[in-house]
Protein backbone atom coordinates (compact mmCIF):
# COMPACT_ATOMS: atom_id res chain seq x y z
CA UNK A 1 0.00 0.00 0.00
CA UNK A 2 1.49 3.59 -0.84
CA UNK A 3 1.93 5.90 1.94
CA UNK A 4 -0.77 8.11 0.00
CA UNK A 5 -3.30 5.87 -0.12
CA UNK A 6 -2.53 4.86 3.93
CA UNK A 7 -2.54 8.41 4.96
CA UNK A 8 -5.93 8.61 3.00
CA UNK A 9 -7.42 5.73 5.03
CA UNK A 10 -6.16 6.78 8.44
CA UNK A 11 -8.00 10.46 7.44
CA UNK A 12 -11.03 8.55 6.94
CA UNK A 13 -10.76 5.69 9.66
CA UNK A 14 -10.08 7.91 12.70
CA UNK A 15 -12.95 9.30 14.74
CA UNK A 16 -11.43 12.60 15.97
CA UNK A 17 -9.41 13.52 12.90
CA UNK A 18 -12.47 15.40 11.82
CA UNK A 19 -10.55 17.10 9.01
CA UNK A 20 -9.69 15.38 6.19
CA UNK A 21 -6.71 16.27 3.77
CA UNK A 22 -6.99 16.90 0.25
CA UNK A 23 -4.61 14.93 -1.77
CA UNK A 24 -3.31 13.16 1.35
CA UNK A 25 0.05 15.62 1.34
CA UNK A 26 0.59 16.57 5.36
CA UNK A 27 -0.26 20.41 6.21
CA UNK A 28 2.38 23.29 6.06
CA UNK A 29 0.84 24.30 9.31
CA UNK A 30 0.77 22.25 12.65
CA UNK A 31 -0.46 22.76 16.35
CA UNK A 32 0.29 20.89 19.48
CA UNK A 33 -1.20 21.25 22.70
CA UNK A 34 -0.03 20.36 25.89
CA UNK A 35 -1.63 20.65 29.29
CA UNK A 36 1.56 21.41 31.53
CA UNK A 37 -0.28 21.43 34.51
CA UNK A 38 -1.10 17.64 34.05
CA UNK A 39 1.60 16.55 31.83
CA UNK A 40 -1.14 15.51 29.23
CA UNK A 41 -1.29 16.28 25.29
CA UNK A 42 -4.69 18.72 25.23
CA UNK A 43 -6.90 16.48 23.60
CA UNK A 44 -10.71 17.40 22.60
CA UNK A 45 -9.92 21.20 22.60
CA UNK A 46 -11.77 22.66 20.03
CA UNK A 47 -9.79 24.90 17.45
CA UNK A 48 -10.07 27.40 14.51
CA UNK A 49 -7.92 28.63 12.31
CA UNK A 50 -7.97 32.16 10.49
CA UNK A 51 -6.49 33.64 7.52
CA UNK A 52 -6.53 37.31 7.39
CA UNK A 53 -7.34 39.31 3.86
CA UNK A 54 -5.27 41.72 3.15
CA UNK A 55 -6.87 44.58 1.88
CA UNK A 56 -10.13 44.06 4.36
CA UNK A 57 -8.30 42.71 7.40
CA UNK A 58 -11.21 40.69 7.76
CA UNK A 59 -10.54 36.83 9.22
CA UNK A 60 -11.83 34.72 7.44
CA UNK A 61 -12.42 31.06 8.72
CA UNK A 62 -10.10 28.14 7.26
CA UNK A 63 -10.56 25.19 9.42
CA UNK A 64 -12.70 24.23 12.38
CA UNK A 65 -11.84 21.29 14.37
CA UNK A 66 -10.43 19.76 17.54
CA UNK A 67 -7.31 18.06 18.76
CA UNK A 68 -6.92 14.33 18.48
CA UNK A 69 -5.78 12.31 21.66
CA UNK A 70 -2.58 13.08 21.07
CA UNK A 71 -2.83 16.93 21.20
CA UNK A 72 -2.70 17.63 17.24
CA UNK A 73 -5.00 18.67 14.83
CA UNK A 74 -3.78 17.57 11.45
CA UNK A 75 -5.04 18.99 7.85
CA UNK A 76 -5.10 22.34 9.47
CA UNK A 77 -4.54 24.22 5.51
CA UNK A 78 -3.55 22.43 2.21
CA UNK A 79 -0.35 23.80 0.51
CA UNK A 80 -2.48 25.31 -2.47
CA UNK A 81 -4.35 28.10 0.23
CA UNK A 82 -1.63 28.39 2.39
CA UNK A 83 -0.13 31.70 1.08
CA UNK A 84 2.28 34.44 2.97
CA UNK A 85 -0.19 36.24 5.08
CA UNK A 86 -0.90 37.04 8.41
CA UNK A 87 -3.34 33.63 10.50
CA UNK A 88 -4.55 33.25 13.90
CA UNK A 89 -5.44 30.12 15.58
CA UNK A 90 -7.92 30.64 18.12
CA UNK A 91 -7.97 27.50 20.77
CA UNK A 92 -11.20 27.12 22.98
CA UNK A 93 -8.97 27.00 26.51
CA UNK A 94 -11.75 27.37 29.25
CA UNK A 95 -13.99 25.15 26.99
CA UNK A 96 -11.25 22.63 27.37
CA UNK A 97 -10.62 22.93 31.22
CA UNK A 98 -14.59 22.97 31.83
CA UNK A 99 -14.80 19.56 30.13
CA UNK A 100 -12.10 18.44 33.34
CA UNK A 101 -13.92 19.76 35.33
CA UNK A 102 -11.89 23.10 36.01
CA UNK A 103 -11.81 26.46 34.98
CA UNK A 104 -9.72 28.59 33.36
CA UNK A 105 -7.97 32.35 33.73
CA UNK A 106 -7.93 32.28 30.15
CA UNK A 107 -11.97 32.42 28.20
CA UNK A 108 -9.82 31.47 24.85
CA UNK A 109 -6.24 31.73 23.79
CA UNK A 110 -5.60 33.32 20.16
CA UNK A 111 -2.17 32.96 18.62
CA UNK A 112 -1.82 35.59 15.46
CA UNK A 113 1.43 34.88 13.37
CA UNK A 114 3.02 36.42 10.10
CA UNK A 115 3.80 33.75 7.47
CA UNK A 116 6.66 35.59 5.47
CA UNK A 117 7.71 32.02 3.10
CA UNK A 118 4.96 29.56 2.79
CA UNK A 119 7.39 27.26 1.28
CA UNK A 120 8.58 26.53 5.20
CA UNK A 121 6.95 24.34 7.75
CA UNK A 122 5.79 25.86 10.44
CA UNK A 123 4.80 24.59 13.98
CA UNK A 124 3.09 26.65 16.40
CA UNK A 125 1.90 24.50 19.63
CA UNK A 126 0.52 25.84 23.04
CA UNK A 127 1.12 24.96 26.26
CA UNK A 128 -1.31 25.41 28.62
CA UNK A 129 -2.41 25.42 32.25
CA UNK A 130 -5.52 27.18 33.97
CA UNK A 131 -3.31 30.13 34.58
CA UNK A 132 -0.54 30.11 32.00
CA UNK A 133 0.15 29.36 28.48
CA UNK A 134 3.01 29.57 25.88
CA UNK A 135 3.83 29.22 22.29
CA UNK A 136 6.48 29.62 19.99
CA UNK A 137 7.47 29.12 16.38
CA UNK A 138 8.62 25.41 15.53
CA UNK A 139 9.51 23.04 12.74
CA UNK B 1 -5.07 57.10 35.33
CA UNK B 2 -4.03 58.87 39.02
CA UNK B 3 -0.58 58.82 39.51
CA UNK B 4 -1.27 57.96 43.17
CA UNK B 5 -3.43 54.83 43.28
CA UNK B 6 -1.61 51.91 41.86
CA UNK B 7 -3.79 49.95 39.20
CA UNK B 8 -5.05 46.56 40.55
CA UNK B 9 -3.41 45.41 37.49
CA UNK B 10 0.25 45.72 36.19
CA UNK B 11 1.94 43.97 33.20
CA UNK B 12 5.97 43.63 32.50
CA UNK B 13 7.02 43.19 29.30
CA UNK B 14 10.72 41.09 28.89
CA UNK B 15 13.07 40.51 26.05
CA UNK B 16 13.91 37.03 26.66
CA UNK B 17 16.29 37.31 23.78
CA UNK B 18 18.10 40.02 24.71
CA UNK B 19 17.56 39.76 28.77
CA UNK B 20 16.63 42.62 28.64
CA UNK B 21 13.06 44.61 30.19
CA UNK B 22 10.76 45.31 26.74
CA UNK B 23 10.95 49.03 26.87
CA UNK B 24 8.91 51.34 25.10
CA UNK B 25 6.26 48.68 24.04
CA UNK B 26 2.80 50.15 22.79
CA UNK B 27 0.24 47.77 24.72
CA UNK B 28 -3.80 48.85 25.58
CA UNK B 29 -6.65 47.49 27.75
CA UNK B 30 -9.71 46.63 26.79
CA UNK B 31 -13.21 44.98 28.47
CA UNK B 32 -15.68 43.11 26.74
CA UNK B 33 -19.14 44.50 26.94
CA UNK B 34 -21.15 41.90 27.83
CA UNK B 35 -24.36 43.20 26.20
CA UNK B 36 -23.42 44.79 23.15
CA UNK B 37 -20.15 42.18 22.44
CA UNK B 38 -18.06 44.75 21.33
CA UNK B 39 -14.19 45.34 23.07
CA UNK B 40 -14.24 49.30 24.51
CA UNK B 41 -10.84 50.58 25.59
CA UNK B 42 -9.90 51.56 28.67
CA UNK B 43 -6.40 52.84 28.58
CA UNK B 44 -3.16 53.05 26.36
CA UNK B 45 0.16 53.55 26.87
CA UNK B 46 3.79 52.44 26.35
CA UNK B 47 6.34 50.29 28.68
CA UNK B 48 8.85 52.46 30.60
CA UNK B 49 12.61 51.45 30.94
CA UNK B 50 11.89 48.65 32.79
CA UNK B 51 8.85 47.38 30.78
CA UNK B 52 6.24 48.26 32.85
CA UNK B 53 3.19 50.12 32.69
CA UNK B 54 2.06 52.13 35.65
CA UNK B 55 -1.97 53.47 35.78
CA UNK B 56 -3.47 50.41 33.49
CA UNK B 57 -6.87 50.75 35.65
CA UNK B 58 -8.52 52.45 38.30
CA UNK B 59 -9.69 49.42 41.42
CA UNK B 60 -13.10 51.19 40.55
CA UNK B 61 -13.24 50.41 37.06
CA UNK B 62 -11.65 46.68 37.24
CA UNK B 63 -14.88 45.03 37.60
CA UNK B 64 -15.57 41.60 36.94
CA UNK B 65 -15.89 40.86 33.49
CA UNK B 66 -13.55 39.59 30.38
CA UNK B 67 -10.63 41.79 29.53
CA UNK B 68 -7.57 41.50 27.04
CA UNK B 69 -4.38 43.48 27.31
CA UNK B 70 -2.46 44.10 23.35
CA UNK B 71 0.86 44.12 22.93
CA UNK B 72 2.30 45.49 19.69
CA UNK B 73 4.72 43.33 19.76
CA UNK B 74 5.32 43.55 15.76
CA UNK B 75 6.15 47.35 15.98
CA UNK B 76 8.49 46.81 19.16
CA UNK B 77 10.65 44.35 17.01
CA UNK B 78 10.69 46.94 13.92
CA UNK B 79 12.11 49.33 16.32
CA UNK B 80 14.98 47.35 17.08
CA UNK B 81 15.44 46.71 13.26
CA UNK B 82 14.44 43.26 13.80
CA UNK B 83 11.26 41.36 12.41
CA UNK B 84 8.61 39.04 14.69
CA UNK B 85 6.31 36.00 14.19
CA UNK B 86 3.94 37.56 16.49
CA UNK B 87 2.66 40.89 14.54
CA UNK B 88 0.40 41.77 18.13
CA UNK B 89 0.08 39.63 21.52
CA UNK B 90 -3.17 39.58 22.89
CA UNK B 91 -4.10 37.80 26.58
CA UNK B 92 -7.98 37.51 26.96
CA UNK B 93 -8.68 37.11 30.33
CA UNK B 94 -11.74 36.64 32.82
CA UNK B 95 -11.83 38.41 36.25
CA UNK B 96 -14.22 36.69 37.97
CA UNK B 97 -14.11 38.78 41.34
CA UNK B 98 -12.52 41.96 42.76
CA UNK B 99 -9.03 41.29 43.20
CA UNK B 100 -6.32 42.52 45.39
CA UNK B 101 -3.29 42.55 42.71
CA UNK B 102 -3.13 40.94 39.60
CA UNK B 103 0.09 40.70 37.87
CA UNK B 104 0.25 39.99 33.73
CA UNK B 105 3.75 39.22 32.27
CA UNK B 106 4.95 39.05 28.95
CA UNK B 107 7.88 36.96 28.40
CA UNK B 108 8.55 37.13 24.88
CA UNK B 109 11.67 37.15 22.20
CA UNK B 110 10.83 37.00 18.27
CA UNK B 111 9.60 33.60 17.96
CA UNK B 112 7.77 32.63 21.25
CA UNK B 113 6.09 34.27 24.02
CA UNK B 114 4.64 33.14 27.21
CA UNK B 115 2.30 34.84 29.66
CA UNK B 116 0.75 33.91 33.06
CA UNK B 117 -1.21 35.07 36.26
CA UNK B 118 0.69 36.52 38.77
CA UNK B 119 0.36 38.41 41.50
Amino acid sequence: MSALRLQQLKGQILPENKITTMAGSPSPLTTHVLNTAMGVPGSNMTLRLYQQDPSTNVWKLITAGATNVDGRCPGLITKEQFKPGVYKIHFETAQYWESVGETSFYPYVEIVFTITNADQKYHVPLLVSRFSYSTYRGS
Amino acid sequence: MSATESSPLSTHVLNTSDGVPGAKMALSLHRLDSKLMIWTMISVGTTNEDGRCPGLISQEAFTPGMYKLRFETGSYWESLGQICFYPYVEVVFTIRELSQKLHLPLLMSRFSYSTYRGS
